[in-house]
């Protein structure tokens, strides 16, 4: 069976068989043989690959792995299809602003229920020390605001919410 | 050891600051006190404090923000002293002033330099007319209504700068003069902001400058020196990235004459403590930028080649005594590198990162020192700044200050929230960098550098991710091969 894990906004699509006392790796073209992690406690590791061991430092938060491995600290994360898909259905028939960034909302400037057109600034928001305003990329009329002046979100967090209809 | 004239000093800041604050503090045997924002209960400061005291705020930089409350808590610890740190109120004046008024020592210049040197405009007048070189500018203030007129007719690309700001905040370069009015109005917001001030000014940018900068010390005496001057070129959206002293490849007749032209601003404004000038310097000419009146982030490299706590300096200075050496006393040795550890990340254009930091291991090692504001388990947010820790190397030459630098952010080990640790890696690699031709667009040129590893050891890293994930080692488990069900090997 497939799983996908996604990495820098990239999915890979991977899966692991037994072999011999270990694993392998089948990705894509390439197969990495003899392959184990052994757990050494406190987030450290040994990875062997094909006889090979090395270690490795890591994390795991649900379904985000945070890795160490030759001097580099990558984040996966690992994708259920089933959520994935879910996500697509709920955002269906709306448009979304999402946040590109953590932040803080400094000023709203519609509310739901507003007609607007394309280019108007439905949003001012800040990060670090960025000020930053999200603007409707084309006509239409605010569904939802969803965070209020002076909340912060996270990378992602849904911000405004348009419908295309009301024109 | 001299005695000083306080037993107890608050701290009004937080982070890595807060930490390399409290550590001199033990060294000089004086007791430490910290605010703290419950958002920082976490954190390091916190638990390294003789005492901790909260303070609220609806935003958590406002907190830090409130005189009062930290006038109170100063109070509250029967401190004799208080120590701003950087950015927060170290620049503010008033609050300066409330400090003095209230019965405290404050370590820092006088209200009087901080006001001088905390507005752009003034400084800058200042400066011009002692006769040193400045950007052409135009000034809001000289007449508002023909403000935009004037900057119009600077030539050259344009710089819109906060009166009173620093950091980069309300900062934004003009190229294009038809953008010139969108630009003052974003720029002014963000001062408001940040500075309760939307006094603007806009001046020449010059491109491809280095900005160098002299740290200096003073005392109530009229005594000043400079501990020589550190090299901040590498620089993204005008935050410092890397740090270093000596500045490399200045000829040593241009260094000396920016660092004695950076002693006689400091001695006109009859300046006292621990200050810094900044410079552009651009060719053989070189022009004010700022005066800092306060600690610099990157003030460690300034420590490890002159190997004076200048922390400790401050201290004295503050309780009233005569600076201990005078300039020839004070010497260069080797080559320092500071690297900052932000949470962001430099592939998604430096965006910040949050997240709660699951595992953390310095390296160590000889010539390396790590100033850190952070501990495991802390949850890093937007609410301050992303500045997490500085990776500190001293060496006998630059490259191989580089090259420990380097190794180091590779083995720093930070779980749980991106940083660019890797990024900084990249950078003290880069072979630009290692020739020292570095100016405060280089990282802008050189975008590669934030994804200059992006392809390695991909499948390296997804079998770690896919053994460490148990979904997929069950659906391995399920179907065993021929060889391991022979084996009878179980995964427990």
């Amino acid at each position: 069976m497939n799983h996908v894990f996604e990495l820098e906004g990239v999915d890979y699509q991977l899966w692991l068989s037994r072999w011999q006392q270990g694993y392998r790796l089948h990705f894509g073209d390439e197969v990495l043989a003899s392959l184990d992690l052994s757990h050494q406690g406190d987030g450290c590791g040994l990875l062997t690959v094909a006889g090979a061991s090395e270690p490795v430092r890591f994390a795991v938060d649900g379904d985000t792995i945070h890795l160490h491995i030759r001097g580099r600290t990558r984040v996966l994360r690992y994708r259920d299809p089933l959520s994935a898909h879910a996500l697509v259905k709920k955002d269906a028939g709306l448009l979304v602003a999402r946040a590109p960034m953590p932040g803080v909302v400094v000023q709203t400037s519609v509310s739901a229920g507003d007609q607007i057109s394309a280019g108007t600034a439905l949003m001012v928001i800040e990060s670090m020390k960025l000020e930053s305003v999200i603007r409707s990329p084309q006509d239409g009329v605010v569904d939802r605001i969803h965070f209020n002046e002076g909340e912060s979100f996270e990378h992602g967090a849904v911000l405004v919410t348009i419908t295309e209809e009301g024109h | 050891m001299r005695n000083l004239p306080f037993d107890t000093v608050l701290i009004a800041n937080r982070g890595e600051i807060a930490v390399r604050i409290i550590k001199t503090l033990r060294e000089l045997e004086l007791r430490s006190a910290v605010v703290y924002h419950d958002l920082d209960a976490g954190a390091p400061a916190v638990s390294m404090a003789d005492m901790a005291i909260p303070i609220i705020g609806r935003m958590p930089v406002a907190a830090h923000l409130d005189t009062a409350q930290i006038i109170a808590a100063a109070r509250e610890a029967s401190a004799g002293a208080i120590h701003p740190g950087y950015g927060f109120l170290s620049e503010n004046a008033d609050f300066a002033r409330a400090v003095v008024e209230s019965g405290f020592a404050f370590v820092g210049p006088t209200p009087e330099i901080i006001h001088l040197m905390g507005d752009k405009i003034q400084a800058r007048n200042f400066v011009q007319r002692n006769g040193f070189p400045v950007v052409p500018s135009a000034i809001e203030e000289d007449d508002p209504a023909s403000f935009i007129q004037r900057a119009r007719s600077i030539e050259g690309p344009l710089l819109v700068k906060a009166s009173a700001g620093g950091g980069g905040k309300g900062m934004r370069i003009v190229r294009d003069l038809d953008t010139l009015e969108d630009a003052i109005a974003q720029a002014r917001s963000e001062a408001q902001r940040y500075f309760g001030d939307g006094r603007l000014y806009i001046e020449r940018y010059i491109e491809k400058p280095r900005h160098i900068e002299v740290q200096l010390l003073g005392d109530c005496f009229g005594n000043v020196v400079h501990l020589f001057e550190r090299e901040c070129s590498v620089q993204r959206r005008f935050q410092k990235v890397i740090e270093e002293a000596p500045a490399s490849t200045l000829s040593p007749g241009l260094r000396e004459r920016i660092c004695e032209t950076a002693v006689s601003i400091a001695r006109a404004a009859n300046y006292r403590n621990a200050g810094t000038v900044e410079f552009i310097v651009h060719g053989g000419e070189f022009y004010f930028l700022e005066m800092n009146t306060r600690l610099q982030v990157e003030h460690p490299v300034t420590e490890m080649i002159t190997g004076i706590d200048i922390v400790a300096e401050q201290l004295y200075v503050a309780g009233g005594y005569e600076l201990r050496f005078s300039q020839p006393d004070i010497v260069s040795t080797g080559h320092s590198i500071e690297a900052r550890v932000y949470a962001e990340a430099p592939e998604r254009g430096f965006a910040p990162t949050t997240g709660k930091v699951l595992v953390l291991d310095y390296p160590s090692g000889p010539g390396l020192r790590i100033d850190s504001g952070i501990s495991q388990g802390q949850q890093i947010t937007t609410a301050f700044d992303s500045l997490l820790a500085k990776v500190i190397v001293h060496s006998s030459t630059r490259n191989e200050a580089a090259l420990t630098a380097q190794r180091a952010m590779q083995e720093l080990v930070l779980l749980g929230c991106e940083t660019n640790a890797s990024f900084l890696a990249c950078v003290l690699a880069d072979e630009q960098f290692l020739r020292g031709q570095v100016h405060t667009g280089y990282l802008d040129e050189n975008p590669q550098l934030t994804a200059c590893d992006s392809a390695s050891d991909l499948s390296t890293f997804l079998a770690a991710a896919a053994l460490l994930t148990r979904p997929v080692r069950d659906s391995a488990d399920a179907v065993p091969e021929l060889h391991a069900s022979l084996g009878g090997w179980r995964n427990a």
